[in-house]
């Protein structure tokens, strides 16, 4: 993580033996909700291959600016490129765009339809992406440790197992950059421990994934942590 | 993907589903029931209003001015031209012929009857139940049972080959104080005395009441001109009047070939008129307007009637459809909101709710076109005596329009589907 800090790629990044291009590049931004400033001046820089805890009491905005890198909201002011792509400014249209072609999601509260298998729940991703393939769907799902689960339900998955299949569902299409919001928060002891290790798995694998988290032991778990209170990034 | 997508999801909500496809479908079980009778009632009210009467006169063309009162004609019956009798099958065969469902001739006269010494009574030659041989059916049979199904008899009807046997107007019989099976002698203007024998009593409410109905025969017998007819009254299944109609009726000339084609080749009164005096000829062939005019408007009224109907169970159903897709979206907001969130354009979640819309839709007509068509039997037994031909072309169009409706009903509701931010469903910011 020091090194990191530093500005180094760690060993297991996609640029290693590189210098690392920065995939997420926020400057000075601004979100307010009426009279309230969520973010106040924001300024950050995530390097291809990082591995980023957003971490901050409730309220601090963490949320909100994992919701602005998500290109799920806009913010009220400032400049955010994601992967050389200036997003502050797009449309909806355009953000959906961004989205299937940029991002990996994983929440919380997993969001996996309902009606839909765990196999089909990947294959919807890639097919707003581009094509489902079935196949490329199943890999994705064993690599998690779910193969024998693919054709169940949503309510037929544990916790845990709705949570890789969120993973899976996230890295399907390859993104630049994976954002998980609280995503051991609904998880047992055992699944947390999963979930981490297969983050820390695809960090090693040479992923950039940034955590929005309040747990200071999985904060602990990445490379580095950016600390936000009252809207800002503390030193 | 999309139908994977679309058959998956069309199992979520289902008892809102079953709803929509229930409201769907009892509008299209009264547009199909109202389409079957529509397209049939034309024809079923069209045979109904016959038994009201004839709705064209023909007479002989020099007899441009009747001299009738109270239904009787006091015009002499010497020096009067006459049609032939022989010409009446000419008259089943014009073009509309398969809408000729009956015609009756007549020949008025008056006769001096036993009892009512100095007193004219007013005889009516005419068919009851005649056969008339045409060229190409031979069994085919009328008179005034088919043309004048409103006469009300008491007793039987005369048989038109037994020139005797007569029916007599039910105020004349009271005046003779005579009844059913009874024996009338009267005198024409030809012949001697002539025994008549009362099959029947005659309750019209016209003229009729007054007289005595006979076979023509009888009537030829006593005026001494056989083979010969006054008038032919004429019942035929027409279509409602409209303005093509209305201008040929004021002068045929002024019609365009094109219009006049159009005009004789659709089955108004009008034109079944024209066609019958090019077939008889020295005939002019009159439409008796109060009788067609009535046809066509109450026809064209109940078609309008079904045409708003229909219209209001679409758009009920359009409404029905639109309250539980709205629910069905709120519900699955946060469904929608993750769709968005994998970079989902909005077209395609439109997509997936619409082809639901659809599915419903065809559904629920499918269901509406087999409860309707039980419905449009049940209606026809009941009102028209029979059933009603099933226009299969409904069918379809039955189908379309319900997918259209539940469409339509979808339209409004899913323009939710835009508004709805990904951000706000996914985390409960609603």
């Amino acid at each position: 993580m020091d090194a990191l800090a530093e500005g180094m790629p760690m060993e297991g990044c996609a640029t290693y033996g590189a210098p690392a291009r920065d995939v997420i590049e926020i400057g000075g931004l601004y979100k307010r909700f009426g009279a309230v400033t969520a973010l106040d001046g924001v300024d950050l820089t995530i390097r291809a291959g990082e591995f980023v805890a957003i971490m901050g009491p409730s309220g601090s905005g963490k949320t909100t600016l994992l919701n602005i890198l998500s290109c799920l909201d806009t913010p009220s002011e400032g400049r955010y490129l994601l992967d050389g792509i200036e997003t502050a400014t797009l449309d909806g249209k355009a953000q959906a765009v961004v989205r299937r072609e940029k991002i990996g999601l994983v929440f919380q509260q997993f969001h996996l339809i309902p009606y839909l298998s765990a196999v089909e729940n990947v294959m919807l991703a890639q097919h707003y992406h581009s094509v489902a393939d079935r196949d490329e769907a199943m890999a994705a799902l064993e690599r998690v440790g779910l193969g024998p689960r693919a054709q169940h339900l949503p309510s037929q998955l544990s916790g845990g197992e709705q949570q890789r299949a969120c993973i899976a569902r996230a890295l399907i299409n390859e993104p630049a950059i994976v954002l998980a919001d609280e995503p051991t928060g609904n998880l047992d002891e055992k699944n947390e421990e999963l979930v981490m290790a297969l983050f820390q798995q695809l960090h090693a694998e040479g992923r950039t994934l940034v955590l929005v988290t309040h747990n200071p032991e999985l904060g602990a778990r990445t490379q580095r942590i950016i600390r936000l209170n009252h809207g800002r990034v503390e030193a | 993907m999309f139908f994977r997508i679309l058959r998956q999801s069309f199992f979520e909500g289902r008892k809102r589903k079953i709803l929509a496809a229930t409201t769907v479908a009892l509008a299209a079980t009264l547009i199909t029931a109202l389409l079957d009778l529509s397209v049939d009632v034309g024809d079923k009210m069209a045979r109904e209003m016959k038994s009201y009467g004839a709705n064209i006169r023909v007479v002989p063309k020099s007899e441009t001015v009747a001299l009738e009162v109270g239904g009787i004609d006091y015009n002499p019956l010497k020096g009067r031209d006459y049609l032939d009798e022989r010409d009446l099958p000419l008259i089943k065969d014009i073009f509309w012929r398969n809408n000729i469902v009956g015609l009756a001739p007549f020949l008025r006269t008056s006769v001096e009857a036993e009892g009512r010494a100095g007193q004219a009574v007013p005889l009516i030659g005419t068919y009851f139940d005649k056969s008339l041989p045409l060229p190409d059916d031979d069994t085919y049979r009328t008179g005034v049972t088919a043309t004048n199904a409103f006469w009300a008899i008491e007793g039987a009807w005369p048989d038109d080959e037994k020139p005797e046997e007569v029916l007599l107007g039910r105020s004349l019989a009271r005046a003779l104080n005579l009844a059913p099976g009874a024996t009338l002698r009267v005198q024409g203007t030809e012949g001697g005395p002539t025994p008549l024998r009362v099959t029947g009593l005659l309750t019209t409410g016209g003229a009729e009441d007054d007289a005595i109905v006979a076979p023509l025969a009888l009537a030829q017998r006593l005026t001494g001109l056989s083979g010969r007819v006054q008038a032919v009254e004429v019942s035929a299944l027409t279509v409602p009047e409209n303005d093509l109609s209305n201008r040929a009726r004021r002068d045929t000339e002024a019609l365009s070939t094109a219009e006049y084609d159009v005009w004789y080749c659709t089955a108004y009164v009008s034109a079944i008129a024209h066609q019958i005096e090019e077939a008889v000829v020295n005939a002019s062939a009159r439409p008796i307007w109060q009788v067609a005019a009535g046809e066509g408007a109450i026809i064209g009224k109940i078609q309008l009637l079904m045409l708003v109907v229909t219209l209001a169970a679409f758009v009920s159903a359009a409404m029905g459809v639109s309250s539980l897709m709205n629910a069905t979206i709120m519900e699955r907001a946060r469904e929608i909101g993750l769709m968005k969130a994998l970079g989902a354009a909005t077209w395609e979640i439109h997509m997936v709710f619409l082809g639901e819309a659809v599915i419903v839709g065809v559904i629920g007509g499918l269901i509406g076109c087999v409860a309707g068509t039980g419905l449009s039997q049940a209606v026809g037994l009941m009102v028209f005596g029979s059933t009603v031909s099933i226009p299969w072309i409904g069918v379809p169009v039955v189908v379309f329009l319900s997918a259209a409706t539940a469409l339509a009903g979808s339209i409004i509701p899913s323009r939710a589907i835009a508004r709805l931010l990904p951000v706000e469903v996914l985390y409960g910011r609603r």
